[in-house]
């Protein structure tokens, strides 16, 4: 089957449709890898290099969403999916996400702020 | 049906309603846009993902592990955070993962779990590596690549039972820990430099967080969990790849599910490694 089909009457089953996968190739995936790989050391030299710091903790969490696009985006095939497909699965991952993370750190912070100072 | 999948288009004479719809279709369908009439678009019989049923699950039944796997993490950074200014802070990831095996009373933090990570993301590399051979439907090479992947997931289990152990071994529980330092042990933690020698005397250990422990366990065995029935499902998919299932079937889309799922259990430990180890 072929995602270019014209539409013909009774063609298109949605239980068994199957669009036709095609090869990229391996030259992006094995950059991915090298990427993710060299991520990951630079991650340990800063870990040693730099004291503990807000910021290196910045660095941290920045390095892992950089990792985690390429993961999703490359080796989960994502970039090259339909546009819906690619926001559907994005956009509540970031929206709820953010809020989250923003609402429960804080909350953790006051709580600390209550308890010990 | 075609008589309801149609009953718009009495007001294509209306030409801003043919423009709405031609901008719908490009939006909708990704891949020859520019060919496809706007009357088909609304006629129906087309995957408006271009996705198959069954990866189409694979992507909402990740989005939502994803959303499993967040709130223990997000759980874990504000009961992390409600401890700054305690008197029994928050252990010093350093202070407490810094074994390696047969470097025994050696400070070497980080290393061990560095091993693992370039372990997940090279049995990453293989299985996505499977998946581009099933697209050129090579049954050889998807199945060299899937007992590679399982393989690397079979190493990951066997660092993380290691890892386990030497938690447990020292004084991690799920309802109690040991991981805090008495002010002159932490004054001595701090000057350790990385291979030094290390040794801890009773006396020098104070119950830590109980979250900290707790939370370990949760999160890395839920984790390992995943890892755990990646690989059961990995080498029945191998199985079936063997067995020339796949080739009869005439694609290796089930090797692709697979793969999104192999690739999550790599993703979420990007973050356990970032948060658990890093911070």
């Amino acid at each position: 089957m072929s995602n270019h089909h014209t539409h013909v009457e009774g063609e298109y089953i949605p239980e068994t449709y199957i669009p036709h996968a095609e090869s990229h190739g391996t030259k992006s995936l094995w950059r991915t890898f090298w990427l993710l790989l060299a991520i990951t050391i630079v991650d340990f030299i800063i870990y040693f290099v730099a004291p503990a710091s807000l910021f290196r903790n910045i660095v941290f969490v920045a390095f892992g969403i950089v990792k985690a696009v390429f993961i999703v985006g490359i080796f989960m095939h994502l970039n090259y999916e339909a546009k819906f497909l690619r926001y559907m699965i994005i956009l509540p991952a970031i929206v709820f996400l953010s809020y989250l993370v923003w609402l429960l750190l804080l909350e953790g912070n006051y709580v600390s702020i209550a308890k010990y100072f | 049906m075609a008589l309801f999948r149609n009953c718009l288009d009495f007001l294509d004479f209306i030409p801003l309603f043919r423009k709405v719809k031609s901008k719908l279709a490009t939006l909708i369908l990704m891949s020859n846009s520019a060919t496809v009439s706007s009357s088909s678009i609304w006629a129906g019989g087309r995957s408006p993902f271009n996705v198959s049923y069954g990866k189409l699950m694979m992507w909402i039944f990740l989005l939502s592990d994803a959303f499993t796997f967040s709130s223990l993490l997000v759980g874990y950074g504000a009961i992390r955070f409600s401890y700054a200014g305690s008197s029994t802070p928050w252990p010093e990831p350093a202070n407490v993962f810094n074994h390696f095996p047969f470097m025994h009373g050696m400070h070497l933090p980080l290393l061990f779990v560095s091993l693992m990570t370039f372990i997940l993301i090279f049995s990453s590399v293989t299985m996505v590596l499977a998946v581009e051979a099933g697209h050129r439907n090579s049954k050889k090479e998807v199945s060299n690549y899937m007992i590679l992947t399982i393989l690397g997931g079979l190493a990951f289990l066997g660092c993380q039972a290691w890892e386990w152990t030497q938690f447990i071994h020292e004084g991690g529980r799920l309802s109690h820990n040991n991981f805090g330092l008495t002010s002159e042990a932490l004054a001595k933690a701090n000057a350790l430099g990385f291979g030094d020698h290390v040794h801890w005397e009773a006396a020098d250990r104070v119950p830590g967080p109980v979250p900290f422990a707790s939370l370990f366990f949760i999160v890395t065995g839920f984790h390992g969990f995943h890892v755990l029935s990646g690989v059961v499902i990995n080498i029945i998919i191998w199985l079936n790849v063997v067995r020339g299932t796949y080739e009869r079937r005439g694609h290796y889309e089930m090797v692709e599910k697979v793969g999104l799922y192999w690739h999550f259990v790599d993703l979420v430990w990007v973050f356990v490694f970032t948060f658990y180890y890093l911070i």
